[in-house]
């Protein structure tokens, strides 16, 4: 099933996906129009639910969703909320109807796993189920599958996304690009009704709550600020339902309860929600421990109560992306609504008071998201196609300092990519290592914020305190991920580290679950790396082949003859007669990229170049050489901030 | 590279939120990593490594502080020389103006507050004016290769712009502590 990826006849269509908390859609693009494909449950919605059943087999969607009430141990419902969150934080949220496995170590407290049936697994692993079912039903429509957009909920930290990504990863789906949801509604809204001006996306979803202040202006969409709460959502709701059921059985604490009735309470909470949108009281009947049952109404008003400090933390998160966004309600063109948790009639009252507008929901909430990763994906096979998404980097990021408190080298809202820079320096004499702690969040101490990464830089000459230099970049790219360079300065030796943040998995460890995870694991896992090698390979010719049909002009010296001998090496060893194995590829395809880097860095600059050049004259479009001595710009003077 | 560089933008303090958006915008679009997903890997990542660079350089600018640090750091100005405030009326006016935040935090006089926050911002926009008339003449000899380094006239509008910088940073510290005070209660 995993080796199918590649089908030489049609092209590979590229997908979106938004892996929900609550269920699951993937959409594609068919003339130019998004369509959301079935599951295998038959309709677009696949519950985002697994269950690992006693001989190993594994069922997702409506199938593993029955075993919630039956098998609640070996069943993993919003999984999303755990991704990238550490056991404490698991424990912390004290809901789970599944049981821990407890962590035997610091390090394994890093990460979660659910004990299922005595198997340990994480939610990576979970996810990834999820997003394996739904490449298949894809794949059983399309033919043949390409790269996918996946959508993260914009208020993901790093860690979170990490997470999304090596699940992706898992399941065999390369990731094109990890979309925030609310942008990639926006962009459904965007392209399907061409408004332009400035909206607020307020997307409620089953565990995850985002909140988004974006410019729609002449094909860009630039988001100002985004807000949010990654533990939030309509099983929030359910909860408070499901905590006065369980109280009307005499379970005063909801942790008391046993799994099964914590998981039909739950059930029950959800039904009860679902019917108060169309109605204003409702009766539930819940079977009482040690036998017979009980019967308890709700009314609509009481639900609204019981949600109302919901949707307050809501209206907080709204406030100040407004605040950062530097806008005032009353100049919003518009309020779209996002996530099955807005059908809520109290939601969307609560929208409407916050924002002072009837929100917009002309598309459907629960598929909208993955409209958007369609049409995203689609438009990235056209090398951006006629829309631009400028999205920012939700959460700060910096450096632990001493004593604690925490240096922002990037503030929240900055718009992404973006690379920033910082130095610091010893504060002890001789000292010859640098411990840096990389950390994400709005709190004052680094201790509150989530932590990404630590590392140590080592080898750092003996020297006064405060003579060492150390500079640390930044660099967060169109996913929103960070990479962190270090080097030292002081001494002009340069030495640097490259770190990437992890969650609790490392790149190894993912790997050993993808080889586990193989019928016939390294064989198997080999035979993957030839098919993706072959794919990167047509790839990365194709795009040299349409390079020199544009830019060979700037190729200079022996460049083009050595490019074409790289050329001539790898077309034959893509031939099915050459044995060429998937490290060979590699190794070709990345030779064609070395000889191919001081070429693409001229032909960017030439891309910069028209950039400028393709602006209108009176407007200063001269570049810094030609500016001199003409200083007409004299204009109105900065706005205060 | 300076950021004015890394945006194609003549050197100037006189820039408003809305040229500089219009130019993230067009860089964006020839440079974004969306724009050159199919391209080989060596593009991607030069394009990258450019959005990068135009992102933090358009963030620089927007903030007019640091745009004036930009500007000293093309007029040859190091940078640490430019955060240290020497003026000893401009420092007594600090102390005082703090003391008197601190005191309105004390009584929770929404109107004082209010009126502290408006001066400040009054100021503000006073010392962006000056700042930016600095920097025009200070440019204007620079472009015309007048740049000598004993230039009396020069040293002492690079004087006084750092010193109108110094005011700038402290003005709007107050103004943010005004406003956060007002945010909380």
């Amino acid at each position: 099933m995993l080796l199918d990826i590649f089908d030489p006849k049609a092209p590979p269509k590229a997908i979106g996906i938004d892996l929900g908390t609550t269920h699951s859609v993937v959409a594609h693009v068919r003339e130019g129009h998004p369509v959301a494909l079935s599951t295998c449950d038959g309709g677009p919605l696949l519950p985002s639910v697994v269950h690992y059943g006693e001989h190993g087999q594994v069922l997702v969607g409506r199938n593993a969703k029955s075993y919630l009430t039956r098998s609640p141990e070996r069943t993993i419902a919003s999984v999303k909320r755990f991704m990238g969150r550490d056991a404490a934080e698991a424990r912390r949220e004290g809901w789970g109807t599944n049981e821990l496995v407890q962590p035997g170590s610091a390090e394994d407290e890093r990460v979660v796993r659910f004990d299922v049936g005595g198997r340990a697994v994480t939610p990576v692993e979970v996810s990834a189920e999820i997003l394996k079912s739904l490449r298949q039903s894809a794949a059983d429509q399309l033919r043949s599958v390409g790269g996918a957009v996946i959508t993260v909920p914009a208020y993901f930290d790093d860690a979170q996304r990490q997470a999304t990504r090596d699940a992706a990863r898992l399941a065999g789906i390369e990731v094109l690009r990890l979309l925030n949801e609310p942008t990639a509604a926006a962009l459904a809204y965007g392209l399907q009704t061409r408004q332009q001006g400035t909206f607020a996306v307020y997307d409620l979803g089953g565990g995850t709550f985002d909140v988004t202040l974006l410019a729609l202006d002449d094909g860009v969409f630039q988001v100002k600020s985004t807000g949010g709460d990654s533990a939030l959502g309509g099983d929030d709701m359910d909860r408070a339902i499901a905590a006065k059921l369980l109280r009307a059985i005499g379970f005063d604490e909801p942790s008391a309860a046993p799994k099964p009735v914590l998981a039909l309470a739950l059930e029950s909470a959800r039904d009860a929600k679902h019917a108060l949108t169309d109605r204003q009281e409702v009766e539930l009947t819940l079977p009482k421990s040690g036998g017979g049952e009980v019967q308890v109404s709700l009314r609509r008003d009481e639900f609204d109560q019981m949600i109302l400090p919901l949707l307050e933390r809501t209206g907080k998160a709204a406030r100040r992306a407004l605040r950062d966004a530097r806008l005032e309600p009353a100049a919003l063109d518009g309020v779209i609504l996002v996530g099955g948790a807005t059908r809520v009639p109290r939601v969307r009252s609560y929208v409407a008071e916050l924002f002072g507008k009837e929100p917009l929901c002309d598309i459907d909430p629960d598929l909208v998201v993955a409209y958007g990763a369609a049409l995203q994906a689609d438009q990235l096979g056209r090398d951006g196609g006629e829309a631009l998404l400028l999205d920012v980097l939700p959460l700060s990021l910096g450096v632990e300092t001493m004593g604690g408190a925490v240096d922002r080298i990037l503030p929240r809202n900055t718009t992404i990519p973006v690379s920033a820079r910082s130095t610091f320096t010893t504060y002890a004499d001789n000292q010859t290592g640098f411990d840096l702690h990389i950390v994400q969040g709005e709190r004052e101490l680094a201790k509150d914020c989530r932590s990404l990464a630590r590392f140590t830089l080592k080898g750092i000459p003996p020297l006064p305190a405060g003579q060492a230099r150390l500079e640390v970049s930044f660099h967060v790219d169109e996913n929103s991920l960070l990479t962190v360079h270090a080097r030292e300065l002081g001494t002009g030796v340069e030495q640097q580290v490259e770190v990437k943040p992890s969650y609790g998995l490392t790149d190894e460890q993912v790997e050993a679950m993808l080889i586990d995870a193989l019928d016939n694991g390294e064989g198997d896992f080999e035979q993957r790396r030839l098919v993706e090698g072959r794919v990167e390979a047509s790839r990365v010719l194709a795009a040299t082949e349409r390079a020199l049909a544009v830019d060979a002009d700037l190729l200079e010296g022996e460049e083009r003859r050595r490019i074409e001998q790289v050329i001539i090496d790898l077309e034959r060893s893509l031939r099915p007669e050459s044995g060429a194995n998937g490290a060979r590829l590699e190794a070709l395809t990345h030779a064609l990229d070395d000889a191919t880097n001081a070429w693409a860095g001229r032909r960017m600059d030439r891309a910069f170049q028209s950039a400028l050049a393709g602006q209108e004259v009176g407007r200063v479009a001269q570049t810094v050489e030609h500016a001199r001595g003409v200083d007409a710009h004299v204009e109105e003077h900065g706005k205060l901030r | 590279m300076n950021p004015f560089e890394t945006l194609g933008l003549s050197p100037t303090f006189t820039l408003t939120p809305a040229e500089l958006e219009q130019r993230q915008r067009e860089l964006n679009r020839a440079l974004h990593p969306d724009r050159h997903a199919t391209k080989t890997p060596a593009e991607r990542r030069r394009a990258l490594s450019m959005a990068m660079d135009i992102n933090q350089a358009c963030r620089t600018l927007s903030d007019p502080a640091a745009r004036a640090d930009a500007l000293l750091a093309l007029l040859g100005v190091d940078r640490h020389s430019a955060e240290t405030v020497t003026d000893g009326a401009l420092l007594m006016d600090m102390l005082e103006q703090r003391e008197n935040l601190e005191e309105l935090r004390k009584s929770g006089a929404r109107d004082g507050l209010l009126e502290l926050r408006r001066n400040m911002t009054e100021r503000e926009s006073q010392v962006l004016s000056k700042l930016g008339e600095c920097f025009e003449v200070l440019l204007g000899a620079h472009d015309q290769g007048e740049a000598r380094p004993l230039d009396t006239e020069r040293s002492a509008g690079l004087a006084r712009a750092q010193r109108l910088l110094g005011e700038l940073r402290y003005l709007r510290r107050l103004t943010e502590e005004a406003g956060a005070i007002l945010d909380e209660a």
